[in-house]
């Protein structure tokens, strides 16, 4: 018996054209391509201003209005990036043969070859990483060591930048392939088998289901149909909790009747009890709580204008503030209130939700909630107020 | 055109080399785990994935009745399309200690249910082509 050798073994491995399904081509691929770049557009496109909210460079302020904004656009990061995920499985079979398609010979084709294989390999693995680590941080699982938020924003530009090279390469094929008709000519068409519509309608249906069945947790309509939301919606006071008290390492100190909002600027410094608080005229108004993970809600909040609690030491009504927590285990203990949000009279020390008092893993006994601002920047169990100078 | 595609070309080069760069200050281990998931999708579909799709392809347009064919190819692919999306809520992973808003639904029943309807899809469509095809004959 002799070993097999290398042209053995060649034409043990399938071609393209042994791949039987007539419903790929170039006019599936490029309408669901079309579709999918549409999705990764839109969702590099809110994730980059997601990113921007996180660490707002100098030359960008943000507005507090309009107020829903960033549940709006963190909101549509979820959902294009949901809708991507059957999209980009479909898209990936349809191209699937072309694996196969032999090196070509020349040295300059091959390098121009291996730089195309090279983009496409960039744009599937940093695609599938996009999808993959977006949809577990989610849920909270973080099976790896790089961190989630730096990575996932690092790999979007190599996402985005390898789809542009991406269309860059195929935009003839793309305009051929949108150019054909979707419907096989008549001699291709075999009797039952799938066809390239039925595979597009397929493909569109569950890319449209995946969103149905999901975004429940971010529109209110959807409750009932989003089976596989990650928030049902239901908690206490009728609100979704991302940190329970416990998780923050708040739960002792929250409750202890010794809690006292301090106020400082430059020197002065004023503390309050909550009944003192509740003393001071208060403010009621509608306002979402819009998280990262792509959940929001709106409820009724009640409480004192920041700009009025500054005032008591002398704070501009649009100076800067930071908004200090008891929480004592994991990220964002405090966050800063950039003058522009802190003179918008809707930004609260929130002392009720709903009508009721604040449940103590909402933030108990004081909260931030200020319009138009990401959920991780809506500080719970305020316990300083810092005015900067 | 051919500008518009050099211009496409030299700005992807350029937002995937800024991305590169942000990784700049990354630990060998961070690296080390972004690249086993980078180049882990790609062997997952290419070695797993699609072959087994492909496989299963193969083998069901030789075993299913005619008619059966465009249906189930169709509500294959909804179901795995959406199994895999939803494979982060039917891990049983996740979620946070002591808070249960978070991951509060009976995802797998929901899995169930959705494959259930699936296949009966299937089976309808199937058996409606069936009979229009024999009423097609018979007339």
């Amino acid at each position: 018996m002799r070993l097999p050798t290398v042209a053995d073994i060649e034409r043990r491995i399938p071609r393209p054209e042994d791949f039987e399904s007539r419903a790929r081509g170039t006019a599936l691929t490029a309408r669901v391509g079309s579709a999918l770049g549409a999705c990764f557009l839109v969702c590099f496109a809110t994730g980059m201003w997601s990113h921007f909210q996180y660490s707002t460079p100098g030359w960008l302020t943000l507005s507090p209005n309009p107020t829903q904004l960033y549940r709006w656009t963190q909101g549509l990061h979820i959902v294009s990036g949901t809708a991507a995920i059957p999209l980009l499985l479909v898209k990936l079979w349809s191209v699937f043969p072309r694996l196969f398609i032999r090196p070509t010979t020349g040295k300059r084709a091959l390098l121009i070859e291996a730089l195309e294989r090279g983009s496409i390999a960039a744009l599937m693995g940093s695609t599938l990483f996009m999808l993959a680590s977006g949809t577990l941080n989610i849920i909270g699982w973080y099976p790896w060591e790089f961190s989630f938020r730096r990575t996932h924003e690092a790999v979007a530009w190599v996402a985005i930048g390898s789809l542009l090279v991406h269309i860059a390469v195929k935009l003839p094929v793309i305009r051929q392939g949108l150019g054909e008709s979707i419907e096989h000519p008549e001699e291709e068409l075999e009797g039952s088998a799938p066809t390239r519509r039925s595979v597009l309608n397929a493909a569109f249906a569950a890319s449209g289901l995946a969103v149905l069945l999901t975004a429940g947790q971010t529109v209110p309509l959807l409750r009932k149909v989003s089976a596989f939301s990650i928030r049902p919606g239901d908690g206490p006071q009728d609100l979704p909790v991302n940190r329970t008290a416990a998780g923050a390492g708040a739960d002792k100190t929250a409750l202890d009747p010794a809690w006292r909002l301090e106020v400082v600027a430059g020197d002065q410094t004023v503390s309050l009890t909550r009944d003192q608080l509740l003393a001071m005229p208060q403010r009621t108004h509608r306002l979402p709580i819009a998280c990262v993970e792509g959940w929001s809600r709106s409820a009724v909040w009640t409480g004192v204008a920041v700009r009025d609690i500054i005032a008591l030491v002398g704070g501009k009504p649009d100076a800067d503030v930071t908004v200090g927590s008891l929480q004592t285990k994991g990220a964002f203990g405090s966050s800063l209130i950039v003058g522009n949000v802190v003179e918008d009279r809707r930004t609260l020390l929130a002392l009720e939700l709903n009508g009721e008092t604040l449940d103590v893993d909402h933030g108990y006994p004081a909260r931030l909630i200020a319009p138009n601002r990401p959920g991780v920047f809506q500080t719970k169990w305020v316990t300083t107020m810092t005015v900067k100078a | 055109m051919r500008a518009l595609r050099v211009l496409l070309g030299a700005a992807g080069v350029g937002l995937g080399l800024w991305g590169l760069w942000l990784m700049r200050d990354f630990t060998r281990e961070q690296l080390t785990s972004e690249a086993f998931w980078l180049a882990g999708g790609v062997i997952v579909h290419d070695a797993i994935l699609a072959p087994v799709v492909v496989a299963i392809g193969y083998g069901a347009s030789r075993m299913l009745p005619g008619h059966f064919r465009r249906s189930t190819a169709t509500a294959f692919l909804i179901w795995g399309t959406l199994s895999i999306a939803f494979l982060p809520v039917l891990s049983g992973q996740g979620g946070k200690p002591g808070n249960d808003t978070i991951l509060g639904k009976p995802y797998v029943l929901g899995w169930a249910v959705m494959t259930l309807m699936l296949v009966t899809y299937a089976v309808a469509v199937a058996l409606w082509r069936r009979n229009r095809t024999a009423t097609a004959r018979a007339s």
